[in-house]
């Protein structure tokens, strides 16, 4: 008999022991003193794991209760949820497994332990390095202070040590391989977390970029000011609060020149015939592009912001005179 | 009408009748109970019966050697066992016959 079938069976009378766990001791033995024998002989009868001749330990155990007259034969209803669960998993199992081109998809998911029992390691290495090294995110590799050979060393031995562990959970008893079994969970968690976190950290390289670049002032053509009367002002030249020129709005108007200084400020509005509270049907000729009448009794000079005749003075601007409708 | 309920009732008489014939162990017997026709008999069943009517003092175990694979556990039926057997064996035939009788007089084709 192989080492492999021994293995079997002593797992199998594991959980059939586990399922009788509720019985006084010596009765359970009693019981059970004889089925590592037995199973050994109904597994050198045939071919395949004992669990896919026999059905689940736990469905054993409950046959074992009913003829061989033993109290507890009625199980709870959580055990009874239970047992309904695995028979849907056993339809599951045995309706996918032609699919993946096993008698059950069991047997392919078996044969990727190994690959389970490595990638395992992995994350253990990197949940067990972040934790102790916490400076920094967390990349790919478990590095040590940053290194990469510390990296690569302990990533062998946690991988080592997993499937080491993998080998041996099945001879583990009850309470160890639960622990283990609880870590594994664990490390799922994390790995899915860790996974999920690297990913989003990829996509979001992009988006800084989006936002570097909005400008909300990127849909202003021309800035039009107005005093305290309403009256639009021409000729007014915008600085920030480092006295630099404010470069706003399109370069050119639709018909008219642009407005210019020589020291390269612009002045606003660059196409005051553009004036956006003047209805542009009712413009009659002879009208300022202020707005005011020419038979305005009160003779005004080329409307100017009032504040700003004394700086263009200090900066020593030409005042050049707007594009108005009247040149046309 | 499912067979294993009825099997579950008749279980210890099968058992019990196959070891009169022939001593055996576990699989053996559970090998022969299909062979007459119990197919649906369960491993756990046949197990969980011989363990029982062991600790009823109906059965006498030995182990032989086997050149391949495990040790047997031989089951063998002591006189406890064979007065029990004859016992079982009148309930189920009188039981049968009332049965036969009760599908025969109405009239229920077996």
């Amino acid at each position: 008999m192989s080492a492999a079938t021994d293995q079997d069976v002593a797992r199998y009378v594991e959980r059939v022991r586990a399922a009788l766990a509720d019985l006084p001791a010596g009765r359970r033995e009693e019981l059970l003193e004889e089925l590592p024998d037995h199973l050994a002989e109904v597994a050198a009868e045939g071919e395949g794991p004992l669990e896919s001749r026999l059905g689940p330990p736990e469905e054993y155990a409950a046959e074992l209760r009913a003829t061989a007259g033993l109290p507890g034969a009625s199980p709870g209803r959580m055990t009874a949820a239970v047992a309904g669960l695995r028979g849907r998993l056993r339809t599951v199992d045995t309706r996918f497994g032609p699919i993946l081109g096993y008698a059950h998809a069991s047997e392919f998911l078996r044969l990727l332990r190994p690959a389970w029992w490595v990638l395992r390691g992995y994350v253990a290495a990197m949940v067990v390095v972040s934790l102790i090294d916490a400076t920094g995110p967390i990349g790919l590799l478990p590095r040590l202070g940053g290194s990469i050979l510390a990296a690569v060393v302990i990533l062998a031995g946690f991988v080592l040590l997993s499937i080491w562990l993998g080998r041996r959970a099945d001879r583990l008893s009850r309470w160890p391989r639960r622990v283990l079994l609880a870590g594994s969970g664990l490390l799922v968690l994390f790995a899915v977390v860790g996974f999920v976190n690297a990913d989003q950290r990829a996509r979001s390289d992009h988006e800084v970029y989006r936002e570097v670049y909005y400008d909300r002032f990127s849909n202003i053509r021309d800035v039009f000011p107005y005093d305290a009367q309403g009256r639009l002002l021409t000729n007014v030249r915008l600085f920030d609060q480092d006295g630099r020129p404010i470069d706003l709005g399109w370069k050119f108007c639709a018909k008219a020149p642009i407005v210019e200084k020589p020291s390269g400020v612009l002045a606003y509005p660059r196409c005051p015939e553009h004036d956006p509270f003047r209805p542009p049907a009712a413009i009659p000729r002879g009208v300022r592009a202020d707005g005011q009448p020419k038979s305005n009794p009160e003779p005004e000079p080329v409307v100017t912001g009032p504040a700003f005749p004394s700086m263009a003075d200090v900066v020593g601007y030409r005042r050049v005179t707007p594009c108005a409708i009247s040149q046309r | 009408m499912d067979t294993t309920q009825l099997l579950k009732g008749v279980l210890d008489l099968a058992v019990l009748a196959v070891l009169r014939e022939e001593d055996g162990y576990g699989y053996d017997i559970l090998r022969r109970l299909r062979g007459v026709g119990l197919e649906e008999v369960g491993d756990a069943s046949v197990y969980g019966t011989l363990r029982r009517l062991f600790q009823a003092g109906y059965l006498t175990t030995y182990v032989v050697p086997s050149e391949e694979g495990p040790h047997r556990k031989y089951y063998a039926l002591n006189s406890a066992g064979r007065d029990q057997l004859t016992r079982s064996g009148k309930a189920w035939r009188s039981f049968a016959s009332t049965m036969d009788g009760l599908l025969g007089d109405r009239g229920v084709a077996a």
